[in-house]
């Protein structure tokens, strides 16, 4: 019968795709695993490539899955020791003394696991900053990460062509900035545009403006935790009538339908004036039109040009080793070779990251643009912020609540909801 | 079963007026079919930047480039083959071992068929276990392995309520019959009864197919290297945490949806009368 | 039992060991993971290799349930999950029901239309999904620009949760309407040409032929697609995955599961791996189908019973 040679075959070949065991005995294979990021999956390429020449006995097995499967798959591969070099995401957020009823972030957990190496010896850790290895690498004493690059999140970009054809100058204060979208909106010309259908593009996009109003954001969490900062007091009441003003005058309508990968090549096509948005969307916009011209500035969210002077933002990927690895040697060789100044180098005029070597450089456009600012950088709420269990959606300071993107329309309203939905998990820590 | 050819009158002769008011129902509900569909089209034969300054545009010129870079960028010609040897064994290997538990249990040669039919239903209303069904596949040694990834593929309880609604039309005399002819049971089902059932099998094969073709998340944790990615896992590259690259991705997808669509076309004609007993029981 | 043709003594084993196969897999595969899972729903198991796993009898369903705010949020999330599941359901049934009954019948490009209609059902959520983020894209894409026409618009998904939501529901059932229409079609050829041909002669018009030939007798399939709606549209959670993300407002339950799992909770924003919550999670997302499902089919049945005589 023909069924029985189909089954024949079937069975024939799944009995060879078993026998195909990739790799050679004599070789080491080493296990890396990185979330997609286009222009960051290029250069790791290419890295691989030249680091396999450098080291023939070894075979680097790069995996890239999304950055939503990335912790989930982290956690698979380790239950697997299927993974050598691992892509750490936000080491930041570790749990504080005086915080409760909380669940440590992934990277602590694995820490706390025993799964992550302890890396506090290694030479290859001298050549990054020393406030980089503190904050966003170690934990309990011990050195588990190196991370690649800072990222802010607070700035703007701006088309400059369209800020010249209208006589709107750089704006340094709040109502520069309320002016200046005046003027655009009046000319037919969307202000902002923002990848609202995803809703972290809108709130990162005023994280500035919160960064403003509390510039020390460390103390800004103790506060809320201990109670003496709340999100419905007068300051906070403050950010969020001007957050209103964002979402609903100065993003442009429709905005709310974009979502996030969409966003900088709808500013990139020049059709919008400015772009609220993170210091990672500069590779994107290059490469969606590359001859277009923008710039980038901290976010005016205070009426004192001196208080916007700061960029907020956060670490962004870094590398551990697993502990258990069997290519503890290749591993941290790789590591070694990375962190080799020029190589770094090469990442960073790649990646577009703000570098956490002293001795690199962003030498892109971005790197110009944030020049001036990088003595003000600061690390923002969302690296130190741990909620409790228990609290509601609405617990955080972002302006995504606001319509048309979420259902708020009244600054008030909206202040005492968030305070309640983070207060039911502060009392629930507390009982 | 010729109820395909039988039935294609039943509701009667409608009136001319009815012909046109049901033309017109099924056009407008067409239009929603067809639109989104040819929205994806027309994006795939674009550029980017012309995506991004009018994206409903008719596509001026056809940009096929887009179909060769997903093509080549995807790693299309690998991994489709894998996608169909992970699809076609484990929907092999299901349809045979479904068709001997759903016989039995439609003819009641086991003890305790309804409880086992239950028992399948029951399957419907179970929750998502990734991480225990991971950690079993691990003990068996069979992570980052083709085998164990088809393993995940065999059981689908859908399928066994269809084929035991389905054999029950089969006339039982034909047991009977067959077995005074000195027909054995293993070659009873697999010879006489199968090809009996073959629209239900159709049926089955489509379902299961689309099912293990269209897969997202379970290559991604349980297949890490690169030889064995299916498909689905391909289309990775063209998604970005920061910008995504709209025409390409949708080229990719139309060549990724082809093969089912083939399929289905294929096997269309069983897969209504396959259906045709059903009706869930427990 | 009564009535096995092939064989006594030995080659009466021959279904029960042709049978195991099948029940293996089904237990291996399926039950036993899914049992597992109900185990660590009473646990604080993080999921990670080496670390410590402690049973924390129902604290994981005491906080999903009662803890906070947060507690509020989730059961919202049921409470539209059950929104989404009565208009999924009702829509697609009905849809579903009058495209088969209009497709039953001799047209011309019948075949044409039956498969336009089943081909979402082929594509897969992350393709349907994909489609229509494009078709509803607010700038410039197709329905924005056929609003544009009436001088009305819509930031579609990225609109008011209420609107959001409700395209969700038309993108699930554009998804799964074709499922429902050819088990209805095939529902429909089982009707045997006598009954109708009856019903004429006894005078009666078209609305009496469908009330009192076409929907008694369509029964198993009308049970089948109600139970295969309630199930489907209960536990949906990748196309609000794809269409929506995590939007307050407009999460159902499914999708809050999937989000625990992979270490998202309500006002979180920080990520942990907690598999006994998400396993809790899940096992109160299996009751209330379970419930819902049951119940369903107890109905069904009793009105099959009834009207089968």
């Amino acid at each position: 019968m023909r069924k029985t040679n189909l089954l024949s075959l079937v069975v024939l070949l799944i009995l060879s795709m078993a026998l195909i065991q990739p790799v050679a005995a004599q070789t080491t294979t080493l296990r890396v695993l990185v979330h997609q990021n286009p222009p960051m999956v290029e250069f790791m390429e290419a890295f691989n490539q030249a680091f396999q020449e450098r080291n023939p006995d070894i075979v680097v097995d790069m995996s890239v899955v999304n950055a939503n499967d990335l912790s989930t798959v982290t956690q698979t591969r380790l239950s697997a020791n299927d993974i050598d070099v691992i892509d750490m995401f936000g080491f930041a957020n570790a749990v504080q003394p005086y915080m409760d009823n909380v669940d440590p972030p992934n990277w602590q957990q694995l820490a706390d696991a025993g799964l992550l190496m302890d890396l506090t010896d290694q030479a290859f850790i001298a050549n990054y900053d020393a406030a980089t290895i503190a904050d966003a690498g170690t934990y309990d004493g011990k050195v588990y990460a190196v991370n690649l690059g800072r990222v802010s999140y607070s700035g703007i970009y701006y088309n400059i062509d369209l800020f010249t054809a209208n006589n709107v100058t750089v704006p340094t204060t709040w109502s520069e900035l309320v002016q200046a979208c005046e003027t655009f909106n009046a000319a037919g010309i969307p202000c902002m545009t923002a990848g609202g259908k995803d809703g972290w593009p809108i709130f990162v996009g005023a994280y500035g403006l919160t960064g403003a109003l509390y510039p020390d954001q460390a103390a800004l969490v103790e506060g809320l935790w201990t109670g003496t900062i709340t999100w419905n007091d007068e300051r906070a009441l403050e950010m969020w009538s001007r957050m209103q003003v964002y979402t609903r005058d100065m993003i442009e309508s429709g905005a709310s339908g974009i979502a996030a990968d969409a966003a900088p090549g709808r500013f990139a096509s020049g059709a919008v004036a400015m772009f609220p948005g993170g210091t990672w969307y500069a590779p994107a916009i290059e490469a969606a039109e590359p001859e277009f011209e923008w710039g980038y500035i901290p976010f005016p969210g205070s009426e004192n040009a001196e208080d916007n002077q700061y960029l907020f933002g956060k670490y962004d990927q870094g590398w551990a080793v697993a502990a258990n690895t069997p290519n503890a040697e290749a591993a941290l060789l790789y590591l070694a070779e990375f962190s080799e100044p020029e190589n770094y180098q090469a990442f960073v005029d790649a990646v577009g990251f703000i570098p956490t070597q002293p001795t690199a450089q962003l030498n892109t456009r971005l790197g110009e643009q944030v020049a001036p600012y990088l003595e003000n950088f600061r690390v923002g709420y969302e690296q130190y912020w741990v909620s409790p269990r228990g609290v509601g959606q609405y617990a955080n300071p972002w302006a995504s609540y606001f319509q048309p993107f979420g259902t708020f329309d009244d600054p008030q309203a909206l202040a005492d909801t968030v305070q309640a939905d983070l207060q039911s998990g502060l009392d629930a820590a507390g009982s | 079963m010729n109820a395909a050819t039988s039935a294609a009158s039943s509701t009667g002769r409608p009136l001319p007026w009815g012909k046109f008011a049901s033309y017109g129902f099924l056009v407008l509900l067409a239009v929603i079919y067809l639109g989104p569909l040819l929205m994806l089209v027309n994006t795939s034969l674009k550029t980017t930047p012309s995506f991004n300054r009018d994206a409903t545009r008719l596509a001026s010129e056809l940009h096929f480039e887009n179909f060769a870079e997903a093509w080549e960028k995807a790693n299309f010609p690998q991994y489709m083959l894998n996608s169909a040897l992970y699809a076609a064994s484990a929907t092999t290997i299901y349809v045979v071992t479904a068709v001997f538990v759903a016989f039995p249990i439609a003819r009641g040669y086991v003890k305790y068929s309804g409880v086992l039919l239950t028992l399948f239903v029951i399957a419907l209303f179970l929750p998502p276990a990734l991480i225990p069904q991971f950690q079993l596949i691990l003990r068996l040694g069979l992570y980052n392995n083709p085998i164990g990834y088809i393993l995940l593929f065999i059981v689908n309880p859908i399928g066994i309520v269809i084929l035991v609604n389905y054999i029950k039309t089969v006339p039982k005399e034909l047991d009977e019959a067959a077995a005074l002819d000195g027909c054995g049971y293993f070659r009873f089902v697999w010879s006489i009864v199968l090809p009996l059932i073959r629209p239900a099998i159709a049926t089955v094969v489509v379902l299961h197919a689309i099912g293990i073709w269209n897969e997202v998340i379970l290559p991604t944790i349980y297949l890490t290297n690169e030889d064995y990615f299916p498909i689905t896992r391909g289309l990775i590259v063209f998604q970005g945490v920061y910008g995504s690259d709209w025409p390409v991705l949708a080229s990719a997808v139309l060549m990724l949806t082809l093969p089912m669509v083939i399929l289905f076309l294929f096997l269309q004609r069983y897969i209504v009368s396959g259906l045709t007993a059903g009706s869930v029981k427990g | 039992m009564i009535g096995y043709h092939f064989g006594r003594g030995r080659a009466r084993w021959l279904p029960y060991l042709l049978l195991l196969p099948g029940i293996i897999a089904y237990f291996v595969v399926a039950l036993g993971p899914s049992l597992a899972t109900s185990v660590y729903s009473f646990t604080d198991a993080s999921g990670l290799p080496g670390a410590p796993i402690n049973w924390v009898g129902l604290d994981n369903y005491e906080e999903f349930l009662f803890l906070g705010q947060a507690a509020r949020d989730n059961l919202n999330a049921v409470g539209r999950t059950l929104v989404f599941c009565f208009f999924v359901t009702t829509i697609q049934f009905a849809l579903g029901l009058l495209v088969a009954l209009i497709l039953n019948q001799k047209l011309r490009g019948r075949n044409f239309f039956r498969t336009l209609y089943f081909m979402p059902v082929i594509l897969g959520a992350v393709i349907q999904g994909l489609i229509w983020s494009l078709f509803l894209y607010p700038l410039g894409g197709p329905l924005a620009k056929f609003l544009e026409i009436f001088g009305a618009r819509s930031e579609f998904l990225g609109a008011q949760p209420t609107e959001a939501f409700a395209w969700v529901i038309v993108v699930q059932i554009w998804a799964n309407m074709g499922t429902t229409m050819i088990i209805f079609l095939a529902g429909l050829q089982t009707i045997s040409e006598e009954y109708y041909e009856a019903a004429r002669i006894d005078g009666a018009d078209r609305w009496q032929v469908f009330r009192n030939v076409t929907w008694p007798l369509l029964t198993p399939s009308v049970n089948t697609n109600l139970l295969l709606n309630v199930i489907g549209s209960l536990q949906a959670w990748q196309l609000f995955l794809i269409l929506l993300g995590y939007r307050n407002g407009t999460q159902v339950l499914g999708y809050l599961i999937y989000a625990t799992g992979f270490g998202q909770t309500s006002g979180s924003v920080t990520s942990s791996f907690r598999q006994g919550y998400a396993a809790a999670a899940s096992i109160i997302m299996f009751l209330l189908v379970l419930v819902i499902g049951m119940a369903v089919q107890t109905v069904l049945r009793r009105r099959e019973a009834r009207l089968m005589g």
